[in-house]
């Protein structure tokens, strides 16, 4: 079976889910990540040959990973319930051990993960934009020229850097490949570059075009709106799926 | 110039810039208590970062900053803040400060020992089991579960079985007796971790670059870190040496995860097999120093001085910086 892992308030999710069924990728379960909460039943087992998970949802499903070939994973966060439940003095720890939790547990599944987690990122890597623009550069993307000090708040710093008014596009890098937009060959091959430097199959890169009319690198995510990709990333995600192998 | 943060009182921190100090390598260091009378900013541009720090009187560019060794304490918990409302403008200004601190230690072209992204590999101990398993270490059998049944069954199969955090956060390794067993139906709220509990000895092996200290540790504790605590009685420690094999696993398995200092916990078995714990990315190398004399403070200093790898700064644990 292959999983599709995302929140219900995840559109994009949703669209893949329905998209990949309609190609025939099956069995295909979509596991929202309210059901990972409060009532499934855990189990994750490691030892010195390999890694073992099975999840039984409040629905009776069982997800065992002898029989997941593969996952899309879009998910952000763990289910807040079981932390909310929590004591106060509790809420954070329960919250680091559920961060954790996941971590592995995902980390462990079967065959192809689109995006496998990262220690910075539950689906795939969350850099800073500071490290964005850094490597976006490193990568042969222009970029802005990116500013922070001592004032300026910790929680304004995850946004694109577009400027206001800027026409942007939305690519989707997959396999080598970017999908949701027409940018020079010079821009294609400096965005595959970015997702393979930074360890990720699938990453979404925002561009705006400069006043130079140069398309400029304003930010990245692990998580992009797929349905950005339409029918030719989702039948690229599907040929990943169930043909095996890391794109 | 080498640049250390934390509180300059903490004993590891106090023991670099001693050893800094000793061998005339200029230092500064970034009082976290005195963030209010600092400031930052940074820029990249085309690839290139720059900056400057204040602290106090004297403003530094952070170009010229060859080392760094991080070792702060979570800067909402500063006394300074203790008296502070939620919204206060200084509570505000140190947690701006510290992530802007934070964004140029993650991007620097100087030797950041460590940066955030590979220490946080620490952040999830199973996670973590699964990469050094990748290096050829044995790792424990590990359960973790919501069902009390697993775990019942997991004690019989192991006889001794500890719990302990998932996470990095309250990590106290306790064993599992009689008494914790009648209030398992508790996990059922939240994913619990068991571990097989494995006897031999416990060795710390903290690597500073290319350079290896090794620590067998005598303790009845099932967590020696707390020895007198659970056994009454302290822990032994002495230096040993790790078989050529054993040592270039270690460097292989820091290096891997991206760390310039780590410390390893193993424990070699009476069959002289070789588990491997976890890896600490912040080790208080300072009790191990403290007790058998190596000198790790001065190979960290030593690390610091010797500047920058001329290797594309990064900060994926996958990626190399040496």
């Amino acid at each position: 079976m292959w999983l599709v892992l995302c929140s219900s308030s995840d559109p994009s999710g949703l669209w893949v889910y329905e998209g990949l069924r309609q190609l025939g990728v099956a069995p295909l379960e979509l596991v929202l990540a309210e059901w990972l909460g409060y009532g499934s039943r855990w189990e994750h087992r490691l030892d010195g040959s390999g890694t073992h998970l099975k999840i039984v949802l409040p629905d009776g499903r069982v997800l065992c990973s002898s029989r997941i070939r593969g996952a899309i994973n879009r998910l952000l966060a763990p289910s807040p319930g079981i932390a909310q439940r929590a004591a106060a003095s509790d809420k954070e720890y329960a919250q680091a051990e559920l961060q954790a939790f996941y971590l592995s547990w995902l980390n462990g599944l079967p065959g192809v993960v689109i995006n496998r987690p990262t220690s910075v990122g539950l689906c795939g890597p969350w850099y800073h934009p500071s490290e964005w623009v850094y490597r976006a550069s490193r990568a042969g993307l222009p970029a802005p020229v990116y500013r922070q000090n001592g004032h300026d708040a910790a929680e304004l710093g995850y946004r694109s850097l577009a400027p206001e008014g800027a026409g942007t596009i939305k690519l989707i890098t997959f396999g080598g490949e970017v999908f949701g937009g027409r940018v020079p060959d010079r821009i294609v091959g400096a965005c595959v570059k970015l997702a393979h430097e930074a360890k990720t199959q699938m990453l979404g890169i925002e561009l705006y075009a400069a006043e130079n009319g140069e398309w400029t690198f304003a930010n990245a995510t692990p998580c992009p709106d797929l349905s950005a990709g339409g029918a030719p990333l989702l039948k690229r995600m599907a040929q990943s799926l169930t043909e095996g192998g890391q794109p | 110039m080498i640049l250390v943060c934390g509180i300059p009182s903490e004993t590891p921190l106090r023991m670099v810039t001693s050893r800094l100090e000793e061998t005339g390598t200029p230092f500064v260091v970034f009082n976290q208590r005195e963030f209010a009378n600092c400031e930052i900013w940074l820029e990249v541009n085309h690839g290139e970062i720059g900056g400057e720090l204040r602290i106090g009187e004297r403003t530094y560019p952070l170009q010229e900053f060859v080392g760094v060794y991080p070792r702060m304490m979570d800067d909402r918990c500063l006394p300074e803040l203790s008296d502070e409302p939620p919204d206060s403008s200084l509570r505000s200004y140190c947690r701006s400060f510290h992530d802007a601190l934070t964004r140029w230690m993650e991007i620097a072209p100087a030797r950041v020992i460590n940066r955030c992204a590979p220490m946080a590999s620490n952040s999830s101990k199973p996670y973590q089991s699964q990469l050094i398993r990748e290096h050829g270490f044995l790792i424990p059998e590990i359960l973790i579960t919501t069902d009390p049944e697993l775990v019942r069954a997991f004690r019989a199969k192991h006889g001794r079985v500890i719990y302990k955090s998932i996470s990095a956060v309250r990590s106290i390794v306790q064993e599992l007796n009689d008494e914790d067993e009648e209030r398992l139906e508790r996990i059922r709220w939240c994913p619990t971790q068991f571990q097989e509990y494995v006897e031999g000895t416990n060795v710390r092996v903290h690597t500073v670059g290319d350079e290896v200290f090794a620590t067998a540790v005598r303790s009845e504790a099932t967590d020696y870190r707390y020895s007198t605590r659970q056994s009454g009685e302290p822990a032994e420690l002495r230096e040993v040496v790790l078989s050529d094999e054993l040592t270039a696993q270690c460097l292989r398995l820091s290096q891997s995860l991206g760390l310039e200092f780590a410390g390893i916990d193993l424990k070699v078995t009476p069959d002289d097999e070789v588990y491997c714990f976890e890896v600490n990315p912040c080790p208080g190398f300072s009790y191990y120093e403290a007790n058998t004399g190596q000198p790790i403070s001065a190979a960290v200093a030593r690390r610091l001085a010797a500047g920058p790898a001329h290797a594309t700064v990064c900060s994926d644990a996958a990626q190399v910086c040496v």
